[in-house]
């Protein structure tokens, strides 16, 4: 997809979002609902640029996100750090992290490097339980309950507030948003995509998989702290509950709905899953039940999501010329082994 | 053809009127428990209690003559913001009367719903949850705890250990409890009262949930020989593992699971060979006679119904919503909580077994009409020995050494 | 004390046959078709419910050889056409291993939600196989964990000559070993993936049977499980058999040993240290190859 119509979609997606409060700013629910759809929409587009177009399966992003959460969350309680702040030093801290994790993950295949991201999403909840977190100020098994609200122009930021919280989080979004498009049209994303078609090709032409793996990594280990931060400020609390599966598997949904690689469509698999979650609410247990079929049937019929959806039914009016660029490139993937 | 389409015609009018009838005359009640994920066995005990109520109150004619309505809210694993859009989801937009919920987030969830007046039940055991209500008492009065928190439930079965017609052989105890503040909130008090009174705690682990390999834990055990081993892990499978593999050779100690015995497949399961082993229910119904014939009657009634013996959380969630119903019908509106919170608060209410008043912090803690009821299995089933308070035997209750003890 | 250590390897074994039956699917499937299967655990679960409808709800006659003899096949059946329906079709991509990841994810949470929907909630307890224990010497044992231990063995010892002894094993060896010379030689490639991932579908399934009527049929098990084998077979080396063997018994002891002397707390972060310093070293694990 072109820078243009990437602006285009990501536009028309959060500008729509963003005058629903002129209408919807009464009801607590669905601003919330809005607010969350913003949340979730960064953190899983960040996902998508490590899995889709880095070709890394990290499985960290959930420990990412409660690690920029408790890190912003220490700062304010136990140093007294003033939160605006303190959500950037936490997604500092979680940058440096997912360097760390980064090192040697990247050496391993696939499915290794799967596991031991979420190895390390496994080993974080006992670490913030046990003596070591309690040591750093992670309230052990209680977590910590009364995180304070964002506080800047004489103004709080918070669960209470949620019109102006919205707005907080919308700017934070559309300058992540932004930051994403620029690494994807820049000669990083085209190392991407050169990596992605044959890493052993681009490394012979000088392209190096590791720095910009490394570095992909940081900056979307920054963005995912920084939101888990927001996040953290705006609920006031914050226990190792939040590293459950149903996170990491409603990101993933988002991902799949959107679409693998096809950035912006998982914004749009974001505001999907969202809503569906919350309209399939009242079935209870159902609604899980459907959400997961949906992934299986969406892998298997719409292998690009949304995206691919939207692309057959040509909305976005393609030159020819491009249509067959494309199929040109699907077909070279098809006799691929 | 015509006649198929007047009928279909005439099926959706009555439909579209009846619901709009029963809709505007409906009180609708918020039940927040959790459906989906770990804790959906102890949502459906919870639920069944109030559902219980909310039959009884319908069969009889209503609340000031308007029928209830169940408004369910799916609390997942308790999230901070699905617990918020809990609260919004029953409260704002679907405006019911009264909130009931079972373990609900420890602290969000008092957050959440003491934004509002609609009273809100819910029985976490959490210090945490006490701690958020004491930042604001005030704003948050609406939230009525239904048992104690953790060290208090602790405290009580220290002292009914301490009660047990029994000569200890020795002064040591072994703590086994899981990782959650749950459970390490239970083992704390525990080690504290067992060293005040001079006894040693020769081993104290923390499991994590999930375990059921106790091999390395037993061997250490038979090692020690402790005169007491608490274990207290939330969840099912895992005392049952326990007792198993404990029985293959046991030695001569008191096996108290506290909590852990209140999940149903635990005696369900073990049957009589869980004979001997101790353990507790918060607001608890004494077995297998209740104190008073209408608790009686309505323990029968739920074990005809659901076709098992008492969840925990059951009884105390039909206690507490007709405690709730009683201040409606005092206050003559379920909207007007200025009024219901009033009443719930200063007037206690008669309950199957005496009286029940929120005291501090608005726990309602064990109380005679609502104990915390310390049960010893015997021929498979929970006979009670204490109901605290008070700590006395329970009626003609015995206790029974159990037959690993020589 | 000499004792003591003699019940801890002896659990640690115990722990370690077990780890093994379940784990050798997961590799056999990663090593043979390449793609990884998230779905695993809600086999083991499968496995079990598929007893407790035989057993509890519809009483059959016979006990576990009637279960053992009916889920062979049934499992069987779903593993294969799984494999046809869901997995098969997306070899045509060229990301087709993390598509397959991802549907396999959805494939779990639908199946561990769909036995929630069906069965409830609540465990499910299994009649024993065997009660009563066995005494040798100062050592005691549950008849439950010997006939486990055994029937572990035997299930390995037959998957071993499955593979080595039938025809449909040794094409499975050979598509492994080379899957171009495999087709070139004309064994149907696709049929031996499908058989595969039937295979390591009973092979889990057993397991499941075996364990849960140790301990329950368990809705929320599958997770877990899922994650045993994935660190066992990451550790020994993704599709090498042997290394998922030998990584499954170093487990089973390292869990032991570790719950004895440090604490059960400290078990899982034990095992994730020992996952990340051999894939630090060595990044194929223990006995992959490059």
């Amino acid at each position: 997809m072109n820078a243009k119509s990437m602006v285009t979609i990501l536009a028309v997606t959060y500008g729509f979002l963003g005058i629903l409060p002129l209408f919807l700013g009464d009801s607590s629910i669905y601003m919330r609902i809005l607010t969350m759809i913003l949340i979730w929409s960064v953190v899983a587009s960040c996902w998508d640029l490590i899995m889709g177009y880095a070709g890394i399966f990290s499985f960290g992003q959930v420990a990412f996100y409660v690690i920029g959460a408790y890190s912003s969350a220490i700062l304010s309680v136990s140093l007294n750090v003033t939160p605006i702040v303190s959500i950037f030093m936490a997604g500092t801290i979680t940058a440096i992290i997912g360097v760390i994790i980064g090192l040697p993950c990247l050496k391993l295949a696939g499915p290794y490097i799967a596991l031991v991201t979420f190895a390390f999403q496994l080993a974080l909840e006992p670490f913030l339980k046990g003596p070591l977190g309690k040591a750093i100020g992670s309230g052990g098994s209680r977590g910590i309950i009364s995180v304070p609200p964002i506080h800047i122009f004489g103004m709080d930021f918070s669960s209470s507030e949620l019109v102006p919280y919205f707005y907080l989080t919308l700017v934070l979004t559309l300058i992540c948003s932004a930051v994403i498009v620029v690494i994807l049209k820049s000669h990083w994303g085209t190392a991407f995509l050169a990596l992605k078609d044959s890493e052993d090709f681009a490394a012979s032409l000088g392209v190096s998989a590791f720095k910009y793996k490394l570095l992909v990594f940081a900056v979307t280990s920054f963005i995912t702290g920084l939101f888990g931060a927001l996040y953290v400020h705006y609920v006031g609390i914050l226990s190792t509950r939040m590293l459950s599966m149903e996170v990491f598997t409603v990101l993933l949904i988002m991902i799949v709905v959107g679409g693998i690689g096809q950035y912006p469509g998982v914004v749009l698999g974001a505001v999907v899953t969202v809503t569906m979650n919350e309209l399939l609410r009242p079935m209870g247990i159902y609604r899980l039940l459907i959400m997961g079929g949906m992934v299986v049937v969406i892998v298997l019929l719409l292998p690009d999501g949304v995206t691919g959806l939207i692309r057959k039914f040509s909305v976005f009016r393609m030159t020819k010329k491009r249509t067959e660029q494309l199929k040109h490139r699907n077909e070279t993937h098809e006799s691929s082994p | 053809m015509k006649k198929i389409g007047l009928m279909l015609m005439v099926i959706v009018t009555c439909m579209v009127l009846g619901s709009w009838a029963i809709a505007a005359d409906t009180v609708k009640v918020g039940c927040a428990f959790s459906l989906t994920g770990d804790y959906a066995g102890s949502g459906d005990n919870y639920f069944k209690g109030v559902e219980m109520a909310v039959d009884e109150l319908n069969a009889a004619g209503g609340l000031l003559g308007r029928q209830l309505e169940i408004v369910m809210f799916d609390n997942q694993d308790f999230a901070p913001e699905v617990v918020m859009q809990g609260a919004d989801y029953l409260m704002a937009q679907k405006k019911v009367a009264v909130v009931v919920a079972g373990w609900a987030g420890a602290g969000a969830d008092v957050r959440a719903y003491g934004k509002y007046d609609v009273p809100f039940f819910i029985d976490d055991g959490s210090q945490a949850s006490v701690d958020v209500f004491k930042e604001d008492p005030g704003k948050y009065y609406n939230t009525y705890f239904m048992t104690d928190v953790a060290a208090d439930q602790g405290g009580s079965v220290f002292n009914a250990l301490q009660k047990l017609p029994y000569d200890y052989p020795n002064k040591k105890v072994v703590l086994i409890n899981t990782d959650d503040a749950w459970g390490e909130e239970i083992g704390e008090v525990m080690a504290k009262r067992f060293k005040e009174i001079g006894w040693e705690v020769a081993l104290h682990e923390i499991v994590p949930y999930g375990t059921n390999e106790w091999g390395p834990i037993l061997t250490k055990i038979r090692r020690i020989k402790p005169a007491v081993i608490h274990f207290e892990i939330a969840a099912s499978q895992e005392p049952i593992t326990f007792v198993r593999q404990f029985l293959k050779k046991p030695t001569h100690t008191i096996i108290s699971l506290g909590w852990s015995i209140t999940p149903l497949e635990v005696v369900g399961t073990l049957g009589k060979k869980a004979d001997g082993v101790l353990g507790q229910m918060p607001a608890g119904v004494p077995t297998p006679v209740a104190p008073t014939a209408e608790a009686q009657a309505w323990l029968d009634k739920y074990e005809k119904r659901y076709k098992h013996s008492l969840g925990v959380g059951s009884f105390i969630t039909y206690t507490s919503f007709m405690a709730w119903a009683e201040a409606v019908k005092v206050a003559g509106d379920p909207y007007d909580f200025k009024a219901v919170n009033k009443h719930l608060k200063e007037v206690p209410y008669k309950g199957l077994m005496g009286n029940i008043s929120w005291g501090e912090n608005n726990t309602l803690h064990a109380q005679p009409g609502a104990p915390i009821v310390h049960y010893q299995v015997q021929n498979g089933e929970l006979v009670t020995l204490f109901a605290d308070p008070p700590l006395t035997p329970y009626k003609d209750s015995k206790f029974i050494k159990p037959r690993w003890i020589k | 004390m000499f004792i003591e250590i003699i019940e801890v390897i002896i659990s640690g074994l115990l722990n370690g046959s077990v780890y093994a039956l379940m784990a050798i699917g997961l590799a056999l499937v990663y090593g043979v078709t390449k793609a990884f299967n998230f779905a695993y655990g809600s086999f083991y679960t499968m496995g079990g419910y598929f007893a407790w409808t035989l057993l509890v709800s519809l009483g059959i006659k016979g006990g576990y050889y009637t279960v053992f003899l009916t889920a062979i096949p049934f499992l069987f059946v779903v593993g294969y056409f799984l494999e046809k329906i869901l997995i098969s079709p997306l070899r045509k991509r060229s990301d087709w291993q993390m598509k397959a990841m991802m549907l396999t994810l959805g494939l779990s949470l639908f199946l561990d939600i769909g036995y929630i929907s069906v069965f409830g909630p609540r465990l499910k307890s299994l009649p024993d196989i065997v009660e009563g224990t066995l005494t040798i010497g100062p050592f005691v044992f549950m008849n439950q964990d010997v006939v486990i231990f055994i029937l572990s063995i035997t299930g390995l010892l037959f998957f071993a000559w499955v593979l080595n002894n039938t025809r449909v094993g040794m094409a499975v060896q050979a598509v492994a070993q080379n899957p171009i010379g495999a087709q070139i030689v004309g064994i149907p490639k696709d049929r031996v993936f499908a058989a595969t991932f039937a295979i390591s579908t009973i092979m889990v399934g057993i397991g499941g049977i075996l364990l849960s009527q140790k301990n329950f049929v368990n809705p929320q098990a599958s997770t877990g499980i899922m994650i045993k084998a994935w660190v066992i077979t990451a550790f020994g080396g993704m599709g090498s058999i042997k290394g998922s063997l030998y990584a499954a018994l170093i487990i089973g002891m390292l869990e032991a040993f570790v719950g004895y002397y440090l604490g059960m707390i400290h078990i899982e972060i034990a095992v994730l240290t020992l996952l990340l310093i051999t894939l630090a070293f060595r990044p194929q694990g223990l006995m992959g190859r490059e």
